[in-house]
């Protein structure tokens, strides 16, 4: 080729090498990115491409329903409807977008547009307020593939209505949000408890698990709190490729199916859940009604069935509403509750330990009777009060301090002479000082504190009963020791005689206290108290029966370490003993005799016409805590008294032991016996009804 | 002229490797709109284009490109008539027209525009092949050029504005830019754009700056399509996921596969293999088409195969660098092989031309 050639003008070859050359300089930076994608970074791009189609999905297993032990459901799981709409999956036109949100306002009753976006991220998920716009918005913003509630807990009719619709509304879907139900609410909270979200401090421990944190809940309270693992069952986990739109299109592993909770039958009996309730509301605000003031600002009463330590009936109040917690815990009401000094979250059956006065003499009784202290057939001076001397130290020549007797106000002199059994059924302060710190020669050397402590464990005080509820206190059987690291003085004898009558540092729940009978009732044996009875599967199948479980028998069971001891001062010893069959009997006629005894018998007035033989024990608890002395109560003579009372029937055959207690109940026989005696009828009532029917447990 | 014909000197290598790129891009379009029902009809349409396109490239082959030239000033009317048109009917709906609809096909003047400037310019230089190559030269050829270019940049559509100047320049440099121009065009073009930044439509800045200055926390949006495009392309691997197998394109993670991203389809589907394969068509396309340039009878036959073979040349190149993101999102089809007909349909248009040329080579030069 010429560049002259007749035709004129021809391009330079050199010129068209060099456009050659551009080009392919071109094409070899595109082939040599293309190698380095494709070729050398290929394996990375494709884990980004499997990323982008395989969704995990955690299937939630359904939390197991609680039953009562007749079967009535305490806690279950009912559908709620949320209409949801999913940023990332709305249509790219902004035109159709408008259309879905304006068709869909129309169904669901949200407006369209309402406040900014700003105004919506001061709402919590589900709070009526902000318009859809907004809410997407701020959705799209945070996590464009997380589906947006914009309508919660929508009646089914609108849900069906949405579902249908959805198909011409991309990225508007329904979710279906179980939300747990108690139907019998405030009744049972104590018991069933409530649940809350996984806390940010556990969702490592959760999600490994298989837990989803913001999705899944866990049990905060009762039952659902400590039989959480039973309750929950185990998620099932599947991995699925999914198209663009989020759409499900295949399995890409074999589907780990959820594994439902278990569903657990529990030992309360709702109808005498629901009496005694009645029974200590009904109380409560009779007295606060005579008195003018809210007097007693507490009450628990348990029921249990002393052989097999199946709690029947266990209401503390004031308690709350958890089905207000139901999807989610709201702030102002979970601060009203926590702000209420009478602290309804707290099941004070377990969870608050008071002095349980003249309750606990049952073990200053059994352990005066077994250690020889004292015997059945002798006689006890038991005047209206006793001059006692306060020591702090063998060589403390002690200061000379007043013991009342409870009868002293309306009987100075007291109660006389009498034995054991009437010690126990007239509940004799004097009496019991004797039998703990011994008195002159009547009494040469009293039980003392060591051994009384070694009694009150073995009937159930001092450590947590080991309920399948959380938040169990263990109570306080105090020792010199005990004393001395805690209160920086010496151990007094004083002390002791105070101890002697459950006052002083003596601390119980009202469940040890509920121990402590029913272990006498149970001729010595101590039955694990339980609530829960049975785990059953979906379709009713037992899983696991109910086995009675003893902790430990009194009779046989060496239990209570031995103690050495001479003029009040005792040496522990290397030998356990268990204590007399016939001292639990003993003890058992003492707290008859408290039913059957007409002139001072504590419960004769409640018990003594029940058609069945009861046994029990009442008591009057002076206390001092931050309530009282902000009253100015805690003056000598002026304290303010818990009310218990704990009684057991039939009493050749016990099968039921209720206790009550009143904070600030005032005296145990008649503030707290009516409760226990009107639960005691509405058992007997009830077991009428169930024999009838052929039926009950 | 028709009598002396010979179909013996047609390109059958260039039109072979035409049809064949057609022919492959049909079947990547129905690969990659499967699923969509909307879509569902997007194979056969290209197909029909492609049978119309064909029908042109025999057609326009048969006409000496000559004649196209003698009608330079109809065709440059009536073009710029048209741009005018469709930039004043966007101005009436506030936006940015690129095509025209006619019953259920759509028109885009621009592509046809392309070749118009093609010819002009190829006219021009023909003209003045004798004339000193000096800055009166270039600067009239480049007021033929903007005159409809400019209709273009005010759609506004920058991409296809640099495709001209491109074609402009190149076609420039083939009738002889001297260096020294060719120097100061580079820094003035370069000061240019610096200065026209700022006036740029928003979008395109934004396109410019996510591509410069990738914001780490823009997942979503602005860099989702790229990101996916690197991700088909880069899972392709060797050999590909294999056709109708690519999870970036069958579960349309890819956006626009069909048209502006085809080519991370192909890679996806076919692998690096399947990638080299379309880039030395094009390759291939373009030597046809440089080659029929040379062979050319006259300077207007060399600048209008030069014309051509810069059009698909930068046109390709541009797609693929995109779908590699070497440069900024254009919006450049995948030439022969993206859906899209009035495209498709100038292209062929070009190659038909291209055709008349080296069908009409002088046989002593062979």
């Amino acid at each position: 080729m010429s560049t002259n050639s007749p035709s004129g003008f021809r391009t330079e070859p050199w010129r068209v090498l060099i456009f050659y050359i551009a080009a392919a300089l071109v094409f070899s930076m595109l082939i040599f990115r293309l190698f380095n994608l494709q070729v050398l970074e290929g394996g990375n791009w494709l884990v980004s491409a499997e990323d982008n189609y395989t969704r995990e999905i955690s299937v939630p297993s359904s939390r197991g329903i609680i039953y009562d032990r007749n079967g009535v459901i305490l806690a279950r799981n009912v559908a709620s409807y949320n209409v949801v709409i999913t940023p990332a999956y709305l249509p790219d036109d902004q035109a159709d977008i408008e259309r879905v949100y304006r068709e869909l306002s129309e169904i669901i009753a949200v407006p369209v547009n309402s406040g900014t976006v700003d105004d919506a991220k001061l709402f919590a998920a589900c709070v009526p307020g902000p318009g859809i716009a907004q809410l997407v918005e701020l959705g799209d913003s945070l996590a464009p593939y997380t589906p947006v509630p914009v309508s919660c807990d929508v009646d089914e009719k609108t849900a069906r209505i949405v579902r249908e619709r959805s198909v011409g509304w991309p990225g508007v879907s329904m979710q279906i949000d179980p939300i747990r139900d108690y139907p019998t609410g405030s009744l049972t909270a104590n018991i069933i408890g409530f649940l809350g979200p996984i806390p940010a401090t556990q969702v490592d421990l959760y999600e490994e698990l298989g837990f989803v944190a913001g999705r899944d809940k866990i049990g905060y309270a009762g039952v659902e709190s400590t039989l959480q693992d039973i309750l929950a069952g185990t998620n099932g986990k599947r991995v699925i490729e999914v198209d663009v739109a989020g759409q499900e299109l295949r399995n890409l592993e074999a589907p780990i199916e959820p594994v439902a909770g278990r569903n657990v039958r529990l030992s309360i009996d709702v109808r005498l859940q629901r009496a005694a309730e009645g029974v200590l509301l009904n109380e409560i605000e009779g007295w606060n009604a005579y008195f003018g003031q809210v007097r007693i600002s507490s009450g628990v009463t348990i029921a249990m069935n002393p052989k097999t330590g199946e709690i029947l009936a266990m209401v503390s109040y004031p308690t709350y509403e958890n089905n207000r917690f139901a999807r989610f815990i709201p702030a102002y009401y979970y601060q009203q509750l926590s702000e209420d000094s009478r602290n309804p979250l707290l099941n004070n059956a377990i969870s608050s330990e008071y002095p349980p006065g003249s309750v606990f003499k049952l073990s200053t009784a059994t352990g005066a009777l077994n250690e020889g202290v004292v015997t059945v057939d002798q006689t006890i001076y038991a005047p209206g009060q006793l001059i006692l001397t306060e020591k702090f130290s063998p060589n403390d020549p002690g200061r000379e301090r007043p013991f009342v007797d409870w009868i002293y106000d309306e009987q100075p002199e007291g109660f006389g002479e009498i034995n054991f059994l009437r010690c126990i059924a007239f509940s004799s302060n004097v009496c019991f000082y004797k039998l703990g710190g011994g008195y002159e020669d009547e009494i040469p050397e009293g039980l003392g504190i060591l051994r009384l402590g070694e009694y009150a464990r073995a009937l159930g005080y001092g450590e947590p009963s080991g309920i399948e509820l959380p938040g169990e206190t263990d109570g306080l059987i105090p020792s010199p020791q005990w004393k001395r690291i805690n209160q920086g003085e010496n151990w007094s004898t004083g002390d002791t005689y105070i101890a002697s009558v459950g006052q002083g540092y003596v601390l119980a729940t009202p469940l040890q206290v509920l121990m402590s009978g029913a272990t006498i009732a149970n001729d010595g044996g101590l039955m694990q108290p339980t609530v829960v009875r049975e785990e059953l599967d979906d379709e009713g199948r037992l899983l696991k029966p109910f086995e009675p479980h003893l902790k430990w028998d009194i009779t046989e069971t060496p239990l209570i370490t031995n103690f050495d001891c001479d003029g009040g001062y005792c040496i522990e010893m290397e030998t356990k003993s268990a204590v007399d069959p016939f001292v639990v009997e003993q003890v058992q006629t003492g707290m008859r005799l408290a039913v059957t005894d007409t002139l001072h018998g504590t419960l004769n007035k409640i018990f003594g016409d029940f058609p069945i033989a009861v046994a029990g024990k009442t008591g009057t608890a002076e206390y001092c805590d931050d309530v009282a002395l902000a009253a100015n109560r805690c003056t000598f003579g002026n304290w303010p008294t818990h009310s218990w009372t704990l009684a057991y029937a039939p009493f050749e055959d016990p099968e039921i032991v209720i206790m009550a207690f009143m904070y600030n109940g005032g005296e145990g026989a008649s503030v707290a016996g009516p409760v226990v005696g009107r639960v005691m009828e509405a058992y007997f009532e009830l077991k009428a009804i169930d024999l009838a029917e052929g039926g009950g447990n | 002229m028709l009598k002396n014909l010979s179909w013996r000197h047609f390109d059958f290598w260039l039109l072979g490797a035409v049809v064949l790129a057609i022919a492959f891009g049909i079947a990547m379009i129905d690969s990659a709109v499967a699923g969509n029902a909307e879509l569902a009809d997007y194979p056969n349409r290209q197909a029909i284009f492609a049978g119309i396109g064909l029908v042109v490239i025999l057609l326009v082959a048969t006409i000496d490109y000559n004649y196209w030239l003698v009608l330079y000033r109809p065709m440059y009317g009536v073009m710029m008539v048209l741009l005018i048109f469709l930039f004043m009917s966007a101005r009436a709906v506030f936006g940015a027209a690129r095509w025209f609809r006619v019953g259920v096909i759509f028109i885009q003047p621009t592509e046809l525009a392309k070749l118009v400037v093609i010819l002009i310019l190829a006219r021009y230089f023909d003209k003045t092949k004798n004339e000193p190559r000096d800055l009166r030269w270039i600067i009239s050829s480049l007021l033929w050029t903007m005159g409809l270019t400019i209709w273009i940049l005010l759609q506004p559509n920058l991409s296809n504005v640099i495709v001209i100047i491109v074609i402009w320049i190149a076609m420039l440099w083939m009738s002889g830019l001297q260096l020294k121009h060719l120097v100061s065009f580079a820094i003035g073009g370069f000061a240019l754009v610096t200065a026209a930044f700022p006036f740029l439509q928003e979008y395109q800045q934004q396109r410019v700056l996510t591509f410069i200055f990738p914001d780490p926390n823009a997942t979503y949006g602005e860099t989702y399509n790229i990101q996916q495009a690197l991700i088909a392309i880069g899972s392709g691997s060797w050999l590909g996921k294999g056709y109708g197998h690519g999870s970036q394109v069958q579960l349309r993670f890819l956006k626009v596969r069909h048209t502006d991203f085809i080519f991370s389809a192909i890679s996806e589907e076919f692998g690096f293999v399947g990638a080299l394969i379309v880039i030395a068509t094009l390759a291939f396309i373009l030597w046809r088409c440089i080659r029929a340039a040379r062979l050319a009878r006259d300077t207007s036959g060399a600048m209008i195969a030069f014309g051509v073979a810069t059009l698909i040349f930068f046109q390709g190149a541009v797609n693929i660098a995109v779908n590699l993101n070497l440069i900024p999102v254009s919006g450049l089809p995948l030439p022969f092989i993206s859906y899209g007909g009035s495209g498709l349909l100038s292209l062929m248009l070009g190659v038909g031309l291209v055709e008349s040329v080296v069908m009409r080579h002088k046989l002593t030069e062979f």
